[in-house]
């Protein structure tokens, strides 16, 4: 038997850029504080925790919620990449779906360091090296970051295809920029021109140094629970899931020779597919959503996947405007990957937190008028993607 | 969120809340759910006074608000008290804000020890005591939040504020290190200084200023700050009016002074440009920060030295300098120091007749003059031998001179000189500089050494070593066993100067006098070289050949047309000390002086040795990557199973020089080989001198890579599993820099290793490139294609001789002609004439497959001029790059110059007959090319398309593109997707143009 799952409590921190933060745990305890408090429920209420992270040995999620209290409940680590945080929301929503639980965390921080992301782990087979040998094979390897050549690789694929000018890449972080300076917990408060962002240092064409997620530290925390404990706490009307599902690599990620296909687009399309056929919302119901936006290109590429506009629709949905306030529906209010900040194991938790705001309207200046139908995309290379519908009635 | 910031249930205190700030803290901490302390000891501004009146009536403004308050009248100076009061009333204390303050204002001349030491104790002390007895309560709690109050005052002074403003900046300090101890327990320290109208300020500000600048205006940042989302702390706040900034310290870039130089006030007041110029400067934030270019200026220890003398610099300094003589020289060189003054002494006239033969002899003294005259030379032009050295030549005398006679001289030669310093003391204020001068002749054997000592005016003085003053070479106290007198000739320095020294204050009376010499003085060596003879004259029977070293010291001027008296005595069968004077002054003009002689005529060594001695400098220059992969294939011997492990084979492509090698670690203990692996898991590309330095730990292969300084392709992951390289024993790697340089005996896997001392067969295959770049069209010729592969150790490489020059490459050819298989010792011996290849061939030492009778075309190999090899395995030594060299060499000339316009030429030809496209009617396109550089502008906008090089013009689409790439384009053995999404196509503006290149398809 299948049940509601409840979003009652959210929290996170203003993000940071690396060794401006606190520690870890810290990080994490405030989120999670936050969360219990939003919710109104005391730590020694929640049964289960799921918590995210990517950079740390084993068990930093037990340290983590040891701040919040020592209470023996399960604790399980989650490292799933950049979709660390939402897949730890994946797993506490089952607990609860199934019957498991009535009330779970899910906590997500990442303690970043400067510069690109590498691999940590240099004596064994890399975990994304099938991925790296589709990108030698249709592009070579250049001293570019990594993750730029693969999703600046998609974004050439994607402009070659479809004569996508340039600019509609930089257009995205203008609009996340102009998002992000609206919200207090986000890194990069200040807007840039167009102009700026093409005049940035290019990283890999055509991706330029502002159109390229910061390395990030931060948390995210939720609650999640079943109708029966919302009774149970006095708590009316919360922000629900309406579906949600994950999707890792399908084969066409290293038989196409398609870098849109390596980074992940068919993970997005099937994971939205089984979204919004399980919850009977379409992509027109949503008026907003929180994507994946490591890299301008790959918001263009995730407009398509989710459907909000037509494949190759990307370059005018952008120029219309339809991606922002007044618009069709608004991407990213919280200013996005690109603007508030990606600490890979918190975003997932992060773009949670702004769609229940959002819902409950309690977002301010970023507040979507009418929201109330929320969708979250949040994918990692190797690879997984997590999508959620949310819903407040 | 949308709710505003709350301190419900916090407990706060506020000192001085009875007025102005503190009372508009209290007010609003109060208004928004806190529990307030509203301390004030309800005295007037200068502290006099006490009454309660005025904490009360906030308190009770707080009431009236909603809030919690009780009152507190203590002097802050009694902190604890205030604490307790928080402690009774609410059970804790979260939140400090040091407010209370007073004035004492008067002009420092005017203040008295009772205005200093209120101030002082209300403002520091007062704040230290509230805040000290509420610390452990916040500590314990892991919550606290604590606000010091100074004031622009401090920050930047302010005339009649001194107790005022010391009182204020030392709470700056005292938060500094309550917010670094604090940090870990979340407790969190600020300063605001605050401009705002307040009692103290009323009496120094107009009215209207007071009321923009309301207390209303600083309460905010307070409240911020105190706030439990608030991250900051040790901040330092300006507020005011509305106006919010944070301060930071600024450090100029500053200057460090070199330590072990000398510096003192002068050299400061040199540098304070530098010291106070705020360009470039940095925000250190912490002591770390502080210390830290302090700790770089640590490790930059200097030898020592000044503005004259750079001891670091000359220390690496080695000059090497040119020069040559005949016989002319010598005999002109004899004359000059006075020989055969006598023209009927027959036995001076060995100096002076070349017509002697082998009987002509060179005075050994002679050994000083081409370094001399090389180092004048360099004078002329205002430059010393030895870098680092910055004195001009009119600051030096020459002090002392020691010459050594490694061989005899040759009645001619060409030679090299080599200056280095061997020592410099500080004689402060003078200095003292030893310059050692190797002198080797054309087939690089030494055959001088010289020490120039010379005393430098002035230039002492950096705190450096004194040197020794010990007396040498004095003369016994007894008669000396020979005495030669020779009286000098009037114009003997104007003789002498012919062989090189120019100074004119040996041949210009008014110079002379300028210098305090009543005439021109002789030369100190032209003394030099009469002595020596009069050694030669009364020991050797003059024969010089037996005569190995003189050493003197110039004491005095000598005059031409005076009298030299040298008094000689002999120590021991090879050693002679000396002493000479000028007999008309009766003064010492040498002293310390002695020559020492040979017991047999020093021979020129066997030529084997020279050849040693040659490639001795292989050794010093430090691994090259055979070494690299010598050592790892003992790696390899010694750690086995790395192939069943690691998996993988690694092709190494290092450039500058060219090489090829592959680790092949599939399975097994692996292997290293040169030339190329069949199938390679990951190549790597990089610099020779790169991938030494990865080998050696001294960069890290990550960066390189990110660097773009390796290219990595194939599975570029698993260059990952390369870590092991960097953990190479050093010992391995010695030992094969050893073994290539034939000290250690055999065995290491390296192309030099196999033949220590003479051409390895990188050096044969070099030789044959400048050969094909000199002989020319060989391949049109030969027209064939011959591949070797040479064993022990293993290489591989091809001679392309198919058409024009030919080439030479290592690495395996794509369709040789004829494969020659054989080892790398008879390949060298084969091609230096020491192995006839047809006996190589039928007694099975080689191997050829292929077209067999292509191989007799390789007779050329046996003409090589044997030049060309000596010169490739000299290359090698100094580190430079045989292959590359081989390489460049044997590139036609035709490479740079690009066929772009080939392409253009035929572009143009397709689209004047009008069919274009209907993607490109009215567009207008630019190409620019790389390698070599050129601009092209496709113009579709008028009714005849245009075709231009070099044309200006706007364009809808701009292609970068590389020469190579647009013509296997248009040769159609590319494809324009494929390039672009690659990065060697580069499009700016339309990129849907892109599709339209397809019009270059098969063009050419």
């Amino acid at each position: 038997m299948k049940r509601r799952v409840n979003v009652i409590g959210v929290g996170m921190t203003k993000f940071a850029k690396p060794g401006a933060s606190p520690e870890y745990y810290e990080m994490a305890k405030e989120a999670g504080t936050k969360a219990l408090a939003d919710a109104g429920i005391a730590y020694k209420d929640v049964q289960q925790a799921y918590v995210g992270y990517v950079y740390g040995d084993s068990t930093c999620g037990q340290r983590a919620v040891y701040e919040l209290g020592l209470t023996g409940i399960p604790v399980v680590n989650v490292n799933n990449n950049c979709s660390t945080g939402s897949t730890a929301l994946w797993l506490a929503r089952q607990a609860i779906e199934s019957g498991a639980a009535e009330c779970v965390l899910a906590l997500g921080f990442e303690k970043m360091e400067k510069g690109a992301l590498g691999n940590k782990f240099d004596d064994r087979e890399p975990p994304m090296g099938r991925h790296a040998q589709v990108m030698i094979d249709v592009q070579g390897i250049s001293a570019a970051p990594p993750a730029a050549q693969m999703f600046g690789g998609a974004g050439r694929e994607y402009r070659f295809q479809h004569g996508t000018k340039k600019e509609t890449f930089g257009k995205i972080s203008e609009k996340a920029r102009d998002h992000a300076s609206r919200n207090p917990y986000a890194l990069f408060g200040q807007k840039l021109s167009l102009a700026e962002i093409m005049a940035s240092e290019e990283v890999f064409d055509p991706l330029t140094r502002f159109q390229c997620c910061p390395p990030t530290c931060g948390a995210g925390a939720a609650i999640l629970c079943s109708d029966e404990f919302a009774r149970k706490h006095g708590i009316s009307k919360p922000v629900y899931i309406a579906a949600q599902a994950m999707t890792t690599d399908f084969a066409s990620s290293f038989d196409e020779r398609s870098m849109i296909k390596m980074v992940g687009y068919d993970m997005t399309r099937e994971a939205a597919r089984q979204v919004y056929e399980a919850s009977g919302i379409g992509p027109g119901d949503v008026k907003v959503v929180e994507l994946h936006d490591c890299f301008t290109a790959n918001e263009l590429l995730t407009y398509e996947g989710l459907g909000l506009c037509p494949e190759g629709g990307a370059e005018k949905f952008i120029w219309d405007g339809d991606n922002t306030y007044g618009g069709k529906v608004v991407t990213n209010p919280s200013g996005g990957l690109l603007s508030k900040g990606h600490p890979l194991g918190a975003t997932g938790l992060a773009q949670c937190t702004e769609l229940v705001w959002q819902l409950r309207g309690t977002a301010d200046a970023r507040q979507v008028q009418g929201a109330n139908i929320a969708l979250q995309h949040n994918l990692g290379l190797g690879g997984a993607c997590v999508v959620t519908m949310y819903r407040r009635d | 969120m949308a709710d505003q910031l709350r301190y419900d249930g916090k407990v706060v205190i506020v000192t001085g809340a009875g007025n102005g700030l503190g009372r508009q803290h209290a007010l609003m901490f109060g208004a928004r759910g806190a529990h307030v302390v509203v301390n004030d000891l309800g005295g007037n501004i200068h502290g006099g006074g006490k009454s309660s009146a005025a904490a009360d009536k906030v308190v009770e403004e707080i009431k009236a608000l909603g809030g919690k308050a009780v009152a507190n009248y203590d002097s802050v100076e009694d902190g604890a008290s205030i604490v307790k009061t928080a402690v009774d009333a609410f059970g804790t204390v979260d939140i400090v804000i040091n407010n209370a303050g007073i004035l004492r204002d008067t002009s420092f001349h005017k203040m008295t020890v009772d205005d200093w030491n209120l101030i002082v104790r209300v403002h520091l002390n007062g704040s230290f005591a509230v805040s000290h007895a509420a610390w452990p309560i916040m500590r314990d709690k892991g919550y606290g939040r604590i606000v010091m109050t100074t004031s622009a005052a401090g920050i930047y002074g302010n005339f009649g504020q001194a107790n005022y403003s010391a009182a204020k900046l030392a709470l700056v300090g005292l938060a500094n290190t309550l917010a670094q101890e604090g940090r870990s327990k979340n407790v969190h320290v600020n300063t605001i200084a605050p401009i705002a109208g307040s009692r103290l300020t009323e009496t120094v500000l107009p009215p209207e200023l007071i009321e923009a600048l309301k207390p209303e205006y600083v309460s905010p940042l307070v409240g911020w700050l105190c706030h439990e989302d608030c991250r900051e702390t040790g901040g330092l706040f300006e507020v005011g009016a509305g106006y919010h900034a944070k301060l930071r310290w600024e450090r100029t870039r500053g200057h460090s002074f070199k330590l072990g130089r000398g510096f003192g006030p002068d050299e400061v007041a040199k540098n304070w440009s530098k010291i106070v110029d705020f360009k470039d400067g940095e925000y250190p934030t912490n002591i770390n920060e502080s210390m830290a270019p302090l700790l770089t200026n640590m490790n930059s220890k200097s030898l020592g030295g000044n503005e004259f003398i750079d001891l670091d610099e000359a220390s690496r300094s080695e000059v090497t300098l040119e020069s040559s003589y005949d016989q002319r020289d010598l005999a002109l060189y004899a004359l000059g120091v006075g020989a055969a003054s006598n023209p009927l002494d027959d036995k001076e006239l060995a100096y002076v007749n070349e017509l002697k033969g082998d009987k002509f002899y060179a005075l050994p003294t002679y050994a000083v003059m081409p370094p001399m005259n090389a180092m004048l030379a360099l004078a002329k032009e205002g430059k010393q031998p030895v870098k680092g050295f910055n004195f001009g030549f009119e600051r030096v005398l020459h002090g002392e001179q020691y010459t050594e006679i490694k061989l005899p001289l040759a009645p001619k030669g060409k030679l090299k000189s080599t200056f280095r310093m061997k020592a410099a003391y500080d004689k402060a204020p003078n200095a003292v500089v030893i310059m050692a001068v190797s002198t080797t002749d054309e087939s690089g054997e030494e055959v001088a050494y010289n020490e120039i000592t010379t005393f430098v005016r002035g230039a002492g003085g950096w705190g450096g070593d004194r040197g020794p003053s010990q007396e040498v070479n004095v003369p016994p106290a007894r008669e000396p066993d020979a005495v030669v007198e020779e009286k000098t000739d009037p114009s003997q320095a104007l003789l002498y100067r012919l062989s090189g020294d120019w100074n004119p204050l040996h041949v210009d009376p008014a110079f002379a006098k300028a210098f305090g010499f009543d005439k021109p003085i002789l030369h100190g060596l032209c003394t030099y070289g009469h002595v020596g003879r009069h050694v030669i004259k009364a020991f050797l029977d003059n024969d010089p050949r037996r005569f190995k070293s003189i050493k003197v010291r110039f004491a005095e001027s000598v005059f031409p047309g005076e009298t030299l008296v040298t008094r000689m005595w002999k120590e021991s069968e090879t050693r002679i000390v000396f002493e000479t004077k000028v007999k008309e002054r009766d003064k010492v003009v040498i002293k310390g002086a002695a020559v020492e002689l040979y017991e047999q005529v020093p021979q020129r060594k066997p030529a084997a040795k020279a050849v040693a001695a040659a490639s001795a400098p292989v050794a010093a220059g430090g691994p090259v990557s055979a070494d690299v992969f010598g050592a790892i294939g003992k790696h390899l011997a010694a750690n086995k199973g790395l192939g069943d492990q690691i998996k993988t084979v690694f092709q190494f492509q290092l450039k500058s020089p060219d090489s090829s090698w592959y680790l092949d670690l599939k399975s097994g203990d692996g292997a290293v080989k040169q030339g190329n692996a069949a199938a390679a898991d990951v190549t790597l590309e990089l610099s020779e001198e790169d991938f030494i330095a990865m080998s050696t730990g001294k960069a890290d292969p990550n960066k390189l890579y990110f660097g773009g300084k390796m290219k990595v392709s194939g599975n570029v992951m698993a260059s990952q599993k390369l870590g092991f390289l960097q953990k190479l024993d050093p010992k391995l790697l010695e030992d094969a820099v050893k073994a290539r340089a034939g000290a250690a005996p055999a065995a290491a896997a390296t192309p030099a290793a196999a033949v220590p001392s003479g051409p390895n067969s990188a050096d044969i295959f070099a030789a044959i490139g400048k050969h094909l770049a000199t002989a020319k069209g060989l391949g049109d010729q030969v027209k064939t294609l011959f591949q070797f592969k040479l064993t022990g150790p293993d290489s591989s490489w091809h001679l392309d001789m198919k058409s024009g020059d030919g080439s030479v490459k290592p690495g395996d050819a794509a369709n040789p002609d004829v494969t020659l298989e054989l080892s790398e010792e008879d390949f060298v011996a084969m091609s230096t004439g020491k192995a006839d290849p047809n006996k190589l061939y039928f007694g099975g030492k080689m191997k050829v497959s292929g077209n067999v009778m292509a191989s007799q075309k390789l007779g050329f190999l046996q003409k090589l001029d044997p030049k060309l090899l000596e010169d490739a395995v000299k290359a090698r030594s100094s580190g430079a790059a045989p292959a590359a060299k081989a390489q460049a060499a044997a590139a036609p000339a035709a490479a740079k110059s690009g066929r772009g316009a080939e392409v253009f030429a035929a572009l143009q030809k397709k689209v004047s007959g009008g069919k274009v496209g209907c993607g490109l009617q009215g567009q207008i396109l630019r190409f620019n090319l790389k390698a070599p550089e050129a601009t092209w502008l496709v113009d579709f906008s008028g009714k005849t398309p245009k075709v231009e090089q070099g044309a200006a013009g706007e364009a809808h689409a701009v292609f970068g593109i590389a020469d190579d790439d647009l013509v296997a384009l248009a040769k159609g053995e590319a494809q324009i997707r494929d390039l672009y999404q690659r990065g060697k196509l580069r499009v700016d503006g339309d990129v849907k143009l892109a599709q339209e290149l397809s019009l270059l398809d098969k063009l050419i």
